[in-house]
């Protein structure tokens, strides 16, 4: 057998390969440095000259490399993201010398050019040892970068070229920009769209749903000059466009219904913060206050409810639940999300990259990420109760209503209790005898338990248990018998009347009584007699815990009480037959307590009786014993009153039906809505921000303070220590040159397909120039005078020429500009993955447009709900036309994403999406084509061209086609689909059955030719190419 | 623009999906430009179409076989004799110390040796667990890894990090990027394919999701119920003839309006029906193996019955033949160009009851996997076809004590030092790479990382892992990470 130095000498390889992990670091040859040089060094004549020369194309003004920066006293002093280069006197320490001597783990610096002299280091290392004196510069390190993004925003002035085509006088701002870029190119923009385009773009623009036909016809031949503009004003005002508008920026926000990792746990009230964002963008709250109450909501002064529901922005992180899990790991890569994501959002900068080490193209170093880091750091996630305003009132109607019942009850109750109660209490006291109480509590005078818990009976001889609180226990009783007869036994299971105690030991305040046995010793009998106990009884039993089976002895079933652990319980066991018992006989109880973890008691009492059965699972207080059992005379007023009570509520009939009644009323009372919000609440100073050494949360690096990236605006804090709420503030300054620009960026990606930047997420260096960039800058400085109002800027947009050109493609367009950049032309878009869906509902008739609540579940296969870990993806099917509700509302399940989200590229929900992709895929043509969903919708749009009055099949169709396309068809395409009707009718009608399945029809019929015909025509519209695009 | 709308749909159908996609015009351009957009200089076409790698590769198709739940090295692929000699001795504190488990607890944990008995196998005389049988005989063409490494220890995040190389969702798995860099050799055929036996993991779809790669290089579920790909069957009623007029219409109809608007979208989206036709076509002939002879069906033990079920993790009875199945179909993918299929099942996760749940998992997985190598070298598919056993870490030497059961029948998770095997597709076979120590816990020669091993494994595809990338949020991804990873040399043929 091998001892432990052996062991462990055999292990050898173990200690390796735990910290395999960590990078090796390679032993230190520090005799390889030259010595430091005799001397005298000044830093101005020996050493600023070399770091110029050899050190500040990496590390200076224009780049700093590793965070590191040598041109400024107070940087250099401060190091790179790995902490001090150098500390002055100790030279050999230092990894500047380490570097540039080629010793140190990053190899020799400068890299690719000629190394330092043996000398020339020597005289840095002289002038570290020598106190590193380097004469104040008096500079900060203000960083500069001429990127144009970092640049102010000038508003400049409009083009004065007159546009191409307008229908402004004076000319539209937008059209000034972009016709003057055109003009230079010397191409023409494309003509305004027809009506029909017009407002099928619009509605799906602004509200995401196709037009109504008659709203189609209407627009077409209203003949007022502002029908557009009023247009415009009626689905700025309809409630769809939060809902429409909720959804692009629920992509920024990464929002899901579920936790991500493994058990994929269902976040049920994830819908409050999804339906602030509907309401706020329906009250067009302006963006500065839209963005200040997410990032920081719980921040503002007296913050409402709303204003802390909105924090749930960043609560949209992945959580880890797994056993074992460090959940510091996880919760710093949840706060290093909210830097990054709060960076792409609002300055369209990458910092995913600066948390482990400087940007290698921005400027921005990895100290600056983690100064953002420490804004975030003390938000703790918490859950507030949210109800919405129907719920409150639900809550408060249901209170009153249940409070004036209640009244009615106790008015009963009062009026029985001093009108007939008296006499009949007199009546049953003159017959109470102690044998209508027979339970005689019984005082232990041994108390022992097998695994260490400590027993204490009181003088009421109630058992306590405390202490060690082992996995499984076993209790023994023991006392002396105060009857010459027994029938049977009691065990009252008392709720601790501390209330965040109950009547059990385990997490959940329940316990399992898997074994009670008595046994009875007799003077002068050497051996104890176990007692058989023929029934037993219980005022409550768990489901699948019966009383009964605390008779068996087995360890995976027993008595229990769940869901009443706040309850008092009473179990009584009648014995067989009646006992005769000899004087001084001893009772000794087992309690057995083996189910699973600490399913033990934690406060009873044993009582027995000589009562002739059947025995009742009633109490029978002490106090009422004592009073009973006093002369009627003697017995004190308390006492009076508890026999009194007593009667009426446990003997009288009539009371006790009155008080059950009472009783059941209150367990009635209406829950307050169990709604909750997942928000952010701020805990100041709770933990200190230091850097993460390649992102490793365990690594600490250099402590650092919250502050903002020092290539932007400096920030104006309200206070000494720096919050959230400033850094929001900070965002919507009026010098910073990237929130406006990126957010307008945003609304112009929505409304065209691309935005001008096309990298909207990336404004840096790595990101694509605007295409028009004066544009860009101008619309940038109208948002805040339109006040940031995201209805104003989109009224704006949406009224420009450009907005309402022709999509139609020209084949000299096709060449010069194929993606479009110039805008010549609108753009043609497939429809989001939520509005393919929306489409399709509308278009058929089936749309429930309902808006908010919680999230729906349309069918699914069972296999495919199924793929999550262990079966723990429930994914319960909505009822009703709860499953017609718009795409937004479909859960997002983070393992199970619902098929037909993720095949129309809706976005994992995993980081944020500035953008989406728009694929095109065999995929997508199977799930239109086939999936029950949309073939119900097929079948519907059949069902109501069938219902046209008329014989005509070309009326038929052509009102399916207007219905889906908000269009009539063009003799061409209706004369295809004429050919296609016939050709199918002939199918249909020879396929009786089949034909009846398409309808949707439980038999045959004479009519079910047609109409199946009319469902496959109605499914070939809805899968044409323009059904499911924006032209 | 080239488009021809001359070309009826029956025409276009006896074109190769390629030529198809140019003679209509696909959008070139725009392509071309969208995907110079994301870094990635592939030839004008369009996503799915196949491309070179950076050099010829030597293996065209991968089988990644995932068995979700960390299978235990110790049980099944590295003997531990000195282990099994100190069963039942501590581990000394202050290791104990540096270490972290899911479930165990440090106090009183022992070390528990394996029942197994292990004997050499093949020419290379490979020594492998009496669990695998059938895998052994094959033991001549297995590249076996006993030194795997991961840096994650629960489940979900290592299995993100064994199949998308982060332990972070939302990036793109193995098959997703080798699908993005050479695209889909089959007309008919997703690029991608997940074959699943036995019930969900903790995984879910993120085990083939495309992350922020486009949902195009994302794998397509086959499903053993229904439908065997989602919504491929026609809505009720609706005969191949029915559906074969309306797809007709579609297109015709789609084509009129690209006419008019002259988008090239338009016909990229004609393909995209077709494509779907064409699958709705060629899918069950792929699933029906009724033109499989008995003995290749026998080989793979399709149709056979589970041992006793232990009623465990790995699933029912039927899981078997549902493996065997997927076996079998995984070869008929590749020989119809499939570039990469998935085959999962969840889960050898054995906390516990260890000695009977490891042989029903292993039971289920030996002679079908052994038979798909076979099947695979004797068609001669084994040359340019890579096959990986694969999990997300390996299980402890220590016995898992967790509180609350009474004996220790279980290891716990372990990612210091585990084992997988790769096959064909230009990696040696009949060799072992690396060694763990005495016990089976830490790795003392040729560590192997989950990045080194996306190294080897895009090499084999052609592939500089460096150079296969792809711009997202301002970064330039790539399957190996940030850290660095070595092409594994050893392993190469």
């Amino acid at each position: 057998m091998a001892t432990h130095a052996t062991l462990l000498a055999l292990l050898t390889g173990v200690a390796v390969s735990l910290t395999a992990a960590e990078p090796k670091k390679a032993p230190l040859d520090l005799s390889k440095l030259p010595p430091a040089a005799s001397g005298p060094v000044d830093f101005a004549k020996d050493i600023q000259p070399l770091f110029a020369a050899k050190c500040y194309s990496c590390h200076g003004a224009e780049k700093q490399k590793g965070g590191l920066r040598l041109d400024i006293k107070i940087a250099a002093l401060e190091g790179g993201d790995n902490g001090k280069v150098f500390v002055p006197g100790k030279s050999a320490e230092s990894k500047l010398v380490h570097a540039i001597a080629g010793i140190g783990e990053i190899g020799i610096m400068p890299p690719k050019e000629k190394p330092l002299t043996s000398a020339e280091i020597g005289k840095v290392r002289a002038w570290i040892d020598a106190g590193a004196i380097w004469p104040d510069d008096g500079k900060l390190a203000v960083k500069k970068s001429d990127h144009w993004a970092y640049q102010p925003v000038k508003r400049p002035a409009t083009p004065s070229t007159s546009p191409l085509i307008t229908n402004h006088s004076p000319p539209h701002s937008i059209d000034a920009f972009v016709h003057s870029r055109l003009a230079r190119e010397k191409l023409q923009p494309s003509a305004e769209a027809s009506r029909p385009t017009l407002i099928r773009r619009l509605s799906l623009d602004l509200l995401g749903l196709p037009p109504k036909p008659e709203e189609v016809r209407a627009f077409v031949s209203d003949t007022s000059p502002n029908a557009y503009e009023k247009l415009v004003d009626r689905l700025l005002a309809s409630p769809h466009f939060g809902e429409r508008w909720a959804r692009h920026w629920l992509d920024l926000a990464r929002y899901a219904d579920s936790d991500g990792y493994e058990k994929d746990r269902a976040r049920p009230f994830a819908y409050t913060y999804r339906d602030w964002v509907i309401e706020a963008i329906n009250s067009d709250l302006p963006f500065d206050q839209f963005s200040l109450q997410q990032l920081a909501g719980d921040l503002l002064p007296n913050a409402t409810q709303a204003q802390k529901v909105a924090t749930g922005f960043h609560r949209q992180t992945l959580t880890n639940t797994e056993g074992g899990t460090d959940q510091e790991e996880f919760r710093c890569k949840a706060v290093v999300d909210r830097v990054s994501t709060t960076a792409t959002v609002w300055l369209g900068v990458t910092m995913g990259c600066a948390e482990c080490h400087s940007h290698k193209y921005d400027p921005f170093t990895q100290r600056e990420f983690y100064s953002l880091f420490a804004f975030f750091n003390n938000a703790n996630e918490k859950a507030i109760p949210a109800p919405n305003a129907e719920e409150k009132v639900a809550y408060a109607q249901a209170k009153q209503a249940h409070a004036a019942e209640a009244t009615k009850h106790k008015a009963a109750l009062d009026a029985y209790a001093t009108t007939e109660a008296p006499t009949k209490l007199a009546a049953w006291l003159q017959t109470a005898s102690l044998a209508a109480v027979p339970w005689r509590s019984l005082t232990p005078d041994k108390l022992a338990a097998k695994h260490g818990t400590t027993l204490k009976a009181d003088k009421e001889a109630v058992i306590t248990a405390s202490g060690a609180l082992p996995a499984k226990e076993t209790y023994t009783v023991e006392a002396k018998l105060p009857l010459p007869r027994l029938t049977g036994f009691r065990l009252e299971a008392i709720d601790d009347p501390d209330p965040k105690k109950a009547v059990g030991r385990a997490k959940d305040g329940n316990f399992v009584l898997t074994k009670f046995a008595v046994k009875l010793f007799v003077p002068g009998q050497f051996d104890g007699k176990e007692l058989e106990i023929a029934r037993v009884t219980a005022d409550h039993s768990q489901n699948k815990f019966p009383v009964e089976a605390a008779l068996k002895g087995e360890d995976s079933v027993g008595w229990a009480v769940a869901p009443q652990q706040q309850k008092s319980h009473v179990a009584v066991f009648e014995l067989k037959s009646p006992l005769d018992v000899p004087e001084g006989a001893r009772l000794v109880f087992t309690l057995d307590q083996q189910y699973k973890e600490t399913y033990l008691l934690g406060q009873f009492r044993l009582a027995a009786t000589d009562a002739s059965g059947p025995l009742k699972p009633d109490f029978t207080p002490d106090t009422v014993a004592a009073a009973l059992a006093a002369k009627p005379e003697q017995r004190t007023a308390k006492q009076s009153e508890a026999l009194a009570k007593y009667f009426r509520e446990q003997v009288d009939e009539p009371g006790r039906k009155l008080h059950a009644a009472l009783d059941d009323h209150a367990k009635k009372a209406p829950a307050a809505p169990a709604t909750t919000a997942a928000v952010l609440a701020e805990e100041p100073g709770v933990r200190k921000t230091f850097t993460h050494v390649r992102g490793n949360f365990l690594d600490k690096g250099t402590e650092v303070r919250a502050a903002t990236p020092a290539v932007l605006h400096p920030l104006k804090p309200r206070a000494a220590q720096p919050d959230r709420l400033d850094l929001a503030q900070w965002l919507f300054a009026p010098e910073n040159p990237l929130t406006a620009r990126v957010s307008v960026n945003h609304v112009w990606k929505n409304l065209f397909g691309r935005g001008l930047v096309a990298t909207v997420d990336d404004f840096g260096k790595q990101g694509e120039k605007p295409t028009h960039p004066e544009l860009l800058d101008w619309l940038a400085s109208e948002f805040p005078r339109l006040g940031w109002s995201r209805k104003a800027l989109i009224k704006l947009i949406v009224t420009s020429a450009t907005y309402k050109q022709s999509s139609v493609n020209r084949p000299e367009l096709q060449e010069r500009d194929p993606n479009n950049l110039l805008l010549a032309r609108q753009s043609r878009l497939r429809l989001e993955a939520e509005t393919v869906r929306d489409a399709y509902l509308a278009a058929s008739g089936l749309l429930n447009p309902k808006i908010g609540g919680p999230s729906i579940r349309p069918p699914l296969p069972a296999d495919i709900a199924a793929l999550g870990y262990a079966n723990s993806v429930k994914w319960t099917e909505s009822k009703g036309d709860e499953k017609n509700r718009r795409g937004l509302y479909i859960f997002f399940q983070r393992t199970v994403p619902y098929p037909m989200l993720m095949t129309f590229d809706a976005p994992d929900s995993n980081t944020t999406c500035a953008r989406r992709e728009r694929s095109n895929t065999p995929l997508q043509a199977l799930t239109l084509l086939n999936d029950p969903v949309f073939f119900e919708c097929a079948q519907q749009l059949g069902a109501r061209m069938a219902e046209v009055p008329t014989a005509d099949a070309a009326e038929r169709i052509r009102h399916g086609f207007e219905r889906a396309l908000a269009r009539p068809p063009s003799a061409e395409e209706l004369s295809r689909l004429l050919k296609l009707y016939e050709a199918q009718l002939k199918l249909a009608q020879a396929n009786a059955d089949g034909a009846a399945k398409i309808a949707g029809a439980a038999k045959p019929a004479p009519e079910t030719g047609e109409k199946a015909t009319l469902v496959a025509l109605g499914r070939v519209m809805l899968n044409l190419d323009e059904f499911f695009t924006r032209d | 623009m080239n488009f021809r709308p001359d070309l009826s749909p029956s025409e276009i159908a006896h074109l190769t999906r390629r030529d198809f996609l140019a003679s209509t015009g696909m959008g070139t351009l725009a392509l071309a430009s969208l995907l110079a957009e994301k870094g990635y200089a592939a030839p004008p076409t369009d996503p799915l179409a196949v491309r070179a790698a950076h050099v010829p590769p030597r293996a065209k198709n991968c089988i990644l076989i995932y068995f979700e739940g960390a299978p235990s090295h110790i049980d099944l692929f590295d003997p531990k004799p000195k282990l099994n000699e100190m069963n039942g001795q501590k581990l000394p504190d202050d290791m104990l110390q540096k270490v972290r488990f899911a479930f165990i607890k440090k106090e009183g944990v022992r070390l528990m040796g394996s029942p197994r008995k292990f004997t050499p196998h093949g020419q290379c005389g490979m020594e492998l667990s009496d669990l695998l049988p059938h895998i052994g005989s094959i033991a001549d063409d297995l590249c076996l890894v006993r030194s795997m490494t991961t840096t994650q220890f629960n489940h979900h995040p290592g299995q993100l990090m064994m199949n998308c190389g982060s332990p972070l969702f939302g990036r793109p798995t193995l098959g997703s990027w080798l699908t993005y860099g050479l695209g889909n050799e089959s007309r008919d055929l997703p690029a991608y394919v997940v074959l699943h036996a036995g019930r969900g993991s903790s995984a879910g779809a993120s085990a083939w999701s495309s992350g922020f790669l486009p949902s195009t290089y994302a794998g397509v579920l086959f499903r053993n119920q229904g439908d065997p790909v989602l919504n491929l069957g026609n809505p009720p009623g609706f005969t191949p003839e029915m559906q074969h007029l309306g797809l007709d219409a579609i297109g015709d109809l789609n084509r009129l309006r690209h006419k008019h608007v002259a988008d090239p979208e338009i016909a990229s989206r004609i393909g995209a029906y077709e494509l779907a036709g064409r699958m709705q076509a060629a899918t069950p002939e792929l699933m029906d193996l009724s033109k499989e002879s008995q003995a290749t069906l026998d080989m793979y033990g399709v149709g056979r019955n589970s041992r006793d079920n232990p009623g465990g993790r790995g699933g029912g009875p039927e899981t078997y033949s549902t493996f065997a199945r997927n076996c079998v179909l995984a070869r008929r993918m590749v020989e119809r160009g499939v570039r990469f299929v998935t085959l999962l099942h969840a889960s050898w996760d054995h906390h516990s009851n260890i000695n009977q749940e490891l042989p029903f998992c292993a039971g289920m997985a030996d002679q079908p996997i052994a038979a798909l190598v076979r099947d695979l070298k004797q068609r001669g598919m084994l040359d340019d076809t890579m096959v990986i056993w694969a999990s997300e870490f390996g299980r402890t030497p220590l016995g898992e004590n967790r509180g609350g059961s009474a004996n220790v029948t279980g290891r716990d998770h372990h990612p210091f030092g585990f084992s997988m095997w790769l096959a064909g597709g230009g990696i040696k076979g009949g060799q072992v790479i690396g060694e763990t120590d005495e016990i089976g816990w830490g790795v003392v020669r040729d560590p192997v990382s989950v990045h080194d091993l996306h190294a080897t494994v895009l090499n084999q595809f052609g592939f500089e892992h460096e150079k296969l990338t792809y711009r997202f949020q301002g970064l330039d991804f790539k399957l190996t990470g940030f850290e660095g990873a070595k092409v594994v040399g050893k392993m190469l043929a």
